[in-house]
C-alpha cells in the first residue's frame, strides 16, 4: 500500500505546479491584468445626484428620468412623484452616464456587469479556453510517463491537476470580485454583500465544463480538441437547457397539451443528462437580484409545473460533472503511455 | 527457453504478454509474447534489440506506465499492484521531457518529493545530484533552453534522487557527451556496488559489454537470448572488441537461435 506522503506531496506538487504553467503559459498574467484593470476603473467610480429611495422615510413611488412621463416635470411634483436621476461617472468624472434609479441601483447594476459579463463570460471563457490545453501537456507521454512511475495511484496526478485549476480560478474570482467590490464600496459608500456570491457561483460553472474538458484530455491528449470540444459542448449543453425551457414555455403558452410526448421526453432526457449553464445563469441571476435591470431568461415558476427545480438543476449538474471526472481517472488508470 | 524465476529478485517477467490495439480497435500489435526473466539484485541487467522489439514495453510494464495483457510480473519482490515499491525506484526515459516552465532544481525536487522524501533531505540530495551531473551552474535556469544531453544529465539525477534499488535507464546515453557518459559509468558502478540493481536498455554495445553482468536479447517481442554477454559472444571475445559480440547480436536479430 502506498502511505500518505507520496500522495500528499504529488497532489501538492501538483496544485503548485498548475500555477507555474499558468504563468508560464500567460493565463496568469492576462486574467491579473483584467483584474488589475477592473479593479482602477472600479477606483474612479463615482455616483452623485439621487439619493436612494425606498430607504427610510424616502417616498415609494417615483419616477426613473428616462421615463418619457418625467419631461412633464410641474404636473409630477404636483401628484408627490419623485423624479429619480443622477449620474454615475467613470473615470474620475471624465465620463457621466445617466443614472436612471437610485444610487445603490447603479452601483448594483455596474456589479451586475463585472460579476455577469466580464467574469462569469469573459474571464470564465478566456480560463475555460487557456486551461484546457494544460492537461493535454500534462499528458504528454515523454512527460508523464516518468510521474507514472512514481508511487501516488494514477487519479491522485489528475485529481491534483483539476484541483490546481479550480485553485487558479478562485484566487482570479476572488481578486476580482473582491477587488472590483470594495473598490466601488470605497468610493461610494455602498457595499453590497451579495455580490461575493459571484465567487462560489463562478467557481461552480467553471468546474462543471473543465470535468468534461479533463476526460476530453483523458480521452485524446489533443489541446485542440479540448478547447473546441469544451467551447462546443458549452454551447450544446446550453442550448439543450435553454431549448428544454423554451419547449414547455412555448407549450404552455399555445395552451396545448404536448402533441409528442416522444420529443417531450428526449429534450427532458437531454436537459437532466447534461450540465445546465443557463440554469447557473439563472441561479446567479437571481443570487445576485439582477431582476431590478434585466428581463428573465425564462420563467422558473411557470417551468416548476414541467418538473423544473433549481436545486435538482444544480444538483445534476454537478452530478455531470462528478461522472464525468470519475470517467476520466478510470479511463487514464487504464491508459497505456 | 529454461528461466528459473525467483521471487526474492529485484524484478519477474513470468509469461509476460502485451497487446496494443490499432486502429479503432479491430487489429493488435504484439510487443511482447510470453516473456519470462527475472532479474536478480544487485545485478546489471542489460536488455538490447532491434527497434520495436518490445524492450521499452518490457521495462514500462515493470514500472506500471503499461499493463501487461497476460502474464505476471514482481517488481522488488512485491505484485506491480504494489505502487509503494516504485518509492525506490528510477527511472530515465529514452527522450525525457519535463515541464519546461520548470527549472532543474524544482525538477529534481519536485520529483523526489513525489517519492515521499522528506522536503530538507529532497532538497540537499537535489543539489548534490545536480551538482553531479554537471548542472550546478544552471539550477534555477529554465529547461526549456537545455541541450539534449542537459536533459539527459537532469534526468538522471531525477532518477536517481531517491536512491534508487531499482534504476531502469531506457537509452540514458542517448545525446550525452564523454565527461556525462563517463558519469553514466560510475554510477552504475556504484548502484552495482551497493547491491542495487540497474536495467539498461541500449543499443550501444559497446556500453553492454562493459556494464552489464547479463543481457536479454528481445526480438519480435520474445526473449532470443538471456545470459552473459561472453556466453553470446562467446570466449573469444577481446578487451575493447566488440566485433564478436556485434556479429552475435546481428545473427540474432537475423533470426538465428540460441
Amino acid at each position: 500500500m502506498v502511505t500518505d506522503r507520496p500522495i500528499r506531496s504529488t497532489f501538492a506538487w501538483l496544485v503548485v505546479d498548475t500555477f507555474r504553467q499558468a504563468r508560464a503559459n500567460g493565463i496568469l498574467y492576462v486574467l491579473l491584468a483584467i483584474s488589475v484593470i477592473s479593479i482602477a476603473v472600479c477606483l474612479t467610480v463615482g455616483v452623485s445626484g439621487a439619493e436612494s429611495l425606498n430607504i427610510g422615510g424616502d417616498p415609494d413611488d417615483f419616477l426613473p428620468r428616462i421615463d418619457p412621463q418625467v419631461n412633464d416635470t410641474s404636473k409630477l411634483e404636483q401628484s408627490g412623484v419623485v423624479v429619480a436621476g443622477g449620474t454615475l461617472t467613470l473615470g474620475f468624472g471624465a465620463i457621466e452616464v445617466p443614472v436612471a434609479r437610485t444610487r445603490s441601483g447603479a452601483v448594483h447594476f455596474l456589479q451586475l456587469l463585472l460579476a455577469g459579463g466580464v467574469a462569469d463570460t469573459l474571464g470564465l471563457m478566456l480560463a475555460l479556453i487557456w486551461t484546457a490545453g494544460f492537461l493535454p501537456t500534462f499528458l504528454d507521454p515523454r512527460s508523464i510517463s516518468v510521474l507514472l512511475a512514481k508511487p501516488a495511484p494514477r487519479w491522485v496526478l489528475l485529481a491534483g491537476k483539476y484541483v490546481g485549476v479550480l485553485l487558479f480560478v478562485l484566487c482570479y474570482a476572488v481578486l476580482f470580485v473582491v477587488g472590483t467590490w470594495l473598490a466601488i464600496g470605497a468610493r461610494t459608500g455602498i457595499w453590497t454583500p451579495a455580490y461575493l456570491w459571484a465567487i462560489p457561483l463562478l467557481l461552480l460553472h467553471f468546474s462543471i465544463f473543465f470535468a468534461f474538458s479533463v476526460l476530453l484530455a483523458v480521452a485524446t491528449r489533443s489541446t485542440v480538441v479540448c478547447v473546441l470540444g469544451s467551447l462546443v459542448f458549452w454551447v450544446v449543453a446550453w442550448s439543450m437547457n435553454f431549448g428544454r425551457h423554451a419547449f414547455f414555455s412555448a407549450t404552455d403558452l399555445a395552451g396545448e397539451t404536448l402533441k409528442s410526448p416522444l420529443l417531450a421526453w428526449i429534450v427532458d432526457a437531454g436537459y437532466w443528462i447534461l450540465p445546465k449553464p443557463a440554469d447557473l445563469g439563472a441561479l446567479f441571476y437571481n443570487t445576485l437580484g439582477a431582476g431590478d435591470h434585466f428581463g428573465k431568461l425564462f420563467d422558473a415558476e411557470a417551468l416548476a409545473a414541467h418538473g423544473f427545480s433549481m436545486t435538482l438543476s444544480i444538483a445534476s449538474s454537478v452530478a455531470f460533472a462528478a461522472v464525468m471526472l470519475i470517467a476520466s481517472m478510470r479511463s487514464f488508470g487504464r491508459e497505456d503511455y | 527457453m529454461d528461466v528459473r524465476l525467483n521471487a526474492r529478485a529485484a524484478a519477474v517477467f513470468s509469461k509476460v504478454s502485451k497487446r496494443f490495439r490499432v486502429g479503432l480497435g479491430t487489429r493488435s500489435i504484439v510487443a511482447l509474447d510470453e516473456v519470462s526473466l527475472s532479474i536478480a539484485w544487485g545485478e546489471v541487467f542489460g536488455l538490447i534489440g532491434p527497434n520495436r522489439a518490445g524492450k521499452t514495453t518490457l521495462v514500462k510494464c515493470l514500472l506500471s506506465i503499461c499493463h501487461p495483457t497476460s502474464g505476471r510480473i514482481m517488481r522488488m519482490e512485491c505484485s506491480i499492484s504494489d505502487r509503494s515499491t516504485l518509492a525506490r525506484v528510477g527511472y530515465v526515459h529514452e527522450n525525457p521531457a519535463f515541464p519546461r516552465y520548470l527549472n532543474a532544481r524544482q525538477v529534481v525536487e519536485g520529483y523526489g518529493r513525489m517519492t515521499g522524501l522528506p522536503r530538507r533531505e529532497v532538497r540537499e540530495r537535489a543539489e548534490e545530484l545536480l551538482h553531479r551531473v554537471g548542472l550546478a551552474d544552471r539550477l534555477n535556469e529554465r529547461i526549456d533552453n537545455f541541450s539534449k544531453g542537459m536533459l539527459q544529465r537532469l534526468a538522471l539525477a531525477q532518477a536517481l534522487v531517491n536512491d534508487p534499488r531499482l534504476l531502469v535507464l531506457d537509452e540514458p546515453a542517448e545525446g550525452m557527451d564523454l565527461p556525462a557518459r563517463r558519469l553514466l559509468d560510475d554510477v552504475i558502478e556504484e548502484r552495482r556496488s551497493a547491491g542495487h540493481t540497474v536495467i539498461l536498455v541500449s543499443h550501444a554495445l559497446a556500453d553492454v559489454r562493459r556494464l552489464c553482468d547479463r543481457i536479454a536479447v528481445l526480438r519480435g517481442g520474445r526473449v532470443a537470448y538471456m545470459g552473459t554477454v561472453a556466453g553470446l559472444a562467446g570466449q573469444d571475445m577481446q578487451e575493447n572488441d566488440d566485433s564478436p559480440l556485434e556479429s552475435a547480436v546481428e545473427a540474432l536479430y537475423a533470426g538465428a537461435q540460441r
